[in-house]
């Protein structure tokens, strides 16, 4: 017993150390990686992409991101609680209150795999048309025959008129999905959908809102992803997408660059017995546009009124745009 | 078609005419905006304006809508003819679609536009913005637009209303310079004009209380205020006040004072058309003319003693002789 935790101690000791270096070594070339793999998706489609702080072919990016996702599925909602120390929830929630949806959309849920955005649209839907419900009761005080035979009718359509579609390209994180839906006991308006976000399986204008929470980082081709999701919208349709950024304030950045690299990996190890996976998710982030850049992508898809909300200090971003 | 949209998108100008593809739900979007496009085109051939004002741009959304309200799309396609006129003008030098595009704004003030008329069943709320949205053929997530929900109809509506006033008054001054009405004396000219803008009301009364406290909250203080503030102003100035001292703000403050006095009034008054507040509202002016009035007299007055008792005490100080040279 004691050997194995040494071995542990060492092997995390021995990974930070090797990690501390990838990160030194790798600052300098950020910018120029950056730099150049814009330069060759300009010209041309570009063969290679980052995974993380690693180039590899386009190709492979899909697959090796499948797997990431695949290793960690079982414990995902668990680390997520333990690297954001539950914050994670607070995030969503903001991006509900954002959303503000009516009762009677239709949401398709992108790389959405355990749901928690699909559980939390359903949640909010339901109370509004049952506040809404409890309002037009207060005010009609005096009911005509019509109305109240029109409630016994709508009382079981309407609450499943909100419609969720969780979309994922990993089934593994469907399955979670699907477990959890049971055991919460929502069962109606919810449908679980397999494929990749480049390619939705979808007819166009099908859908009020689409959101994309912590997953178009994962997308090899993000532009192909938005304009997929501006084909699939109706027009007043919502694109919203919750994903990390970039960190205004420099002292905040160094402290979240010095957590992010320094205990979510080993938090991964300890708790989902995967440390790789953990490195690639914290690399990906670095990876990943500012909100300025994103904003000006999800404009060239061809989305209006892009705004965007800064989260915790620039942590995460909410980005906003209609099709109109 | 990616690089058009992002030339265009300098001109933060919305494409309606052409997508990519069609399908039979965007069928209701295509007729709003085909109409509004002829409408515009005709319009444009009619009429060579320049750069008109924004009031004039909500005047045309005013105009249109409070005559055509009953009728819902063609109020829409109306008030997107009206909308689109101050567009052309801004767009000639970026593009030769210009007839066919409208810009984010237009778009929010038709839906807002469009959503009044579900004020009264729906109250001052986002639903009510999600059916008119829906009724222009857009999903009813576009509410997400408006920032600030119930807040931005109501400020929408209060504007709309302001510049219909302004538009009137501007009329009715026309026709006093031009001869043809006799000018109207002040009490009689404010209380004309209060009665007017609290008539646009009256479609809306039942509803009205949940509107003045959305405009009592916080975050739309300023704007309420920037509102009732330009509108006492422009009426003032069309009763021809154009004083220049401590009148401008006495004026002022009196007049939004019976402005909102009267608002109050109207709100719970259940006579037969608002006569109890048109009393109301004539006892104030009363008031006020009153107190000005005697504010006069009183300095007249106080003048004239002052006056009289300088005459006193040099006539005391002649008959005691204090002021004799020696």
């Amino acid at each position: 017993m004691a050997t194995s935790i040494r071995t542990l101690v060492l092997r995390v000791v021995g990974d930070s150390t090797r990690n501390i270096h990838h990160v030194l070594g790798s600052r300098v070339k950020h910018s120029f990686c950056n730099a150049g793999i814009t330069v060759c998706r300009g010209y041309s489609d570009g063969k290679s992409t980052h995974f993380g702080f690693e180039t590899v072919p386009e190709e492979d990016k899909a697959e090796r991101v499948y797997k990431v996702f695949e290793s960690v599925a079982k414990k995902y909602d668990v680390m997520n609680d333990a690297m954001s120390l539950g914050i994670h929830r607070l995030w969503k929630d903001t991006l509900l209150h954002i959303m503000n949806p009516q009762p009677g959309l239709r949401l398709l849920d992108t790389a959405g795999g355990t749901g928690d955005i699909s559980f939390r649209f359903l949640e909010y839907t339901h109370s509004m048309y049952d506040r809404q419900q409890r309002q037009r009761a207060r005010s009609n005080q005096t009911p005509s025959w019509q109305d109240l035979a029109g409630h016994y009718k709508t009382d079981e359509a309407a609450p499943s008129q909100s419609r969720a579609v969780v979309y994922d390209i990993n089934k593994e994180m469907l399955k979670v999905g699907k477990q959890k839906a049971e055991k919460a006991g929502i069962g109606t308006g919810l449908s679980w959908v397999m494929g990749d976000a480049e390619e939705l399986p979808f007819d166009d204008d099908q859908f009020d809102i689409y959101t994309i929470a912590f997953g178009i980082r994962n997308v090899t081709h993000i532009e192909q992803a938005l304009q997929e999701a501006f084909r699939v919208l109706k027009p007043g349709g919502r694109f919203l997408c919750l994903e990390f950024s970039k960190v205004s304030n420099p002292l905040l950045e160094r402290l979240y660059d010095t957590y992010s690299f320094q205990m979510i990996p080993v938090l991964g190890e300890v708790i989902a017995g995967d440390w790789k996976s953990y490195q690639y998710l914290v690399e990906s982030i670095r990876k990943f546009p500012d909100q300025e850049t994103f904003k000006e992508m999800i404009e060239g898809a061809g989305f209006f009124c892009v705004q965007y909300f800064n989260l915790t200090g620039g942590i995460v971003a909410i980005h906003s745009g209609f099709k109109l | 078609m990616a690089a058009l949209i992002r030339g265009l998108r300098a001109g933060r100008v919305l494409r309606v005419a052409v997508q990519a593809k069609l399908s039979p739900q965007c069928n209701n979007v295509r007729r709003g905006f085909h109409r509004a496009t002829l409408l515009r085109v005709a319009d444009d051939r009619k009429s060579d304006t320049s750069v008109p004002p924004p009031s004039h741009h909500e005047v045309h959304t005013a105009g249109e809508s409070s005559s055509t309200s009953a009728q819902g799309e063609s109020a829409d396609a109306a008030a997107g003819q009206g909308d689109a006129q101050p567009n052309t003008s801004y767009q000639d030098q970026s593009g030769e679609h210009s007839e066919d595009y409208e810009t984010e704004e237009q778009l929010q003030t038709r839906i807002l536009t469009a959503a009044l008329e579900f004020v009264p069943q729906h109250g001052w709320t986002v639903e009510a913005i999600a059916a008119a949205a829906e009724t222009l053929g857009l999903s009813a997530a576009s509410t997400g637009m408006f920032n600030n929900g119930a807040g931005d109809l109501v400020l929408h509506f209060i504007s709309q209303c302001n510049a219909h006033l302004t538009e009137t008054l501007a009329e009715q001054h026309n026709q006093v310079q031009l001869g043809h009405t006799e000018p109207k004396e002040t009490a009689q000219f404010l209380r004309d004009v209060v009665e007017m803008r609290l008539r646009m009301l009256t479609p809306y009364i039942d509803t009205w209380p949940q509107a003045m406290s959305i405009l009592l909250l916080p975050h739309n203080i300023p704007d309420s205020l920037k509102h009732l503030s330009t509108m006492v102003d422009d009426i003032w100035y069309y009763a021809g006040d154009r004083s220049t001292d401590l009148n401008w703000y006495t004026r002022r403050a009196a007049l939004t004072g019976i402005y909102n006095t009267t608002e109050l009034v109207m709100v719970q008054d259940s006579s037969p058309d608002f006569e109890d507040t048109w009393a109301f509202l004539n006892n104030r002016i009363k008031d006020v003319v009153n107190i000005a009035n005697t504010a006069k007299q009183v300095q007249a007055t106080g003048e004239a003693l002052v006056q009289g008792f300088m005459g006193a005490a040099i006539t005391l100080k002649n008959l005691t002789g204090m002021d004799q040279r020696r």
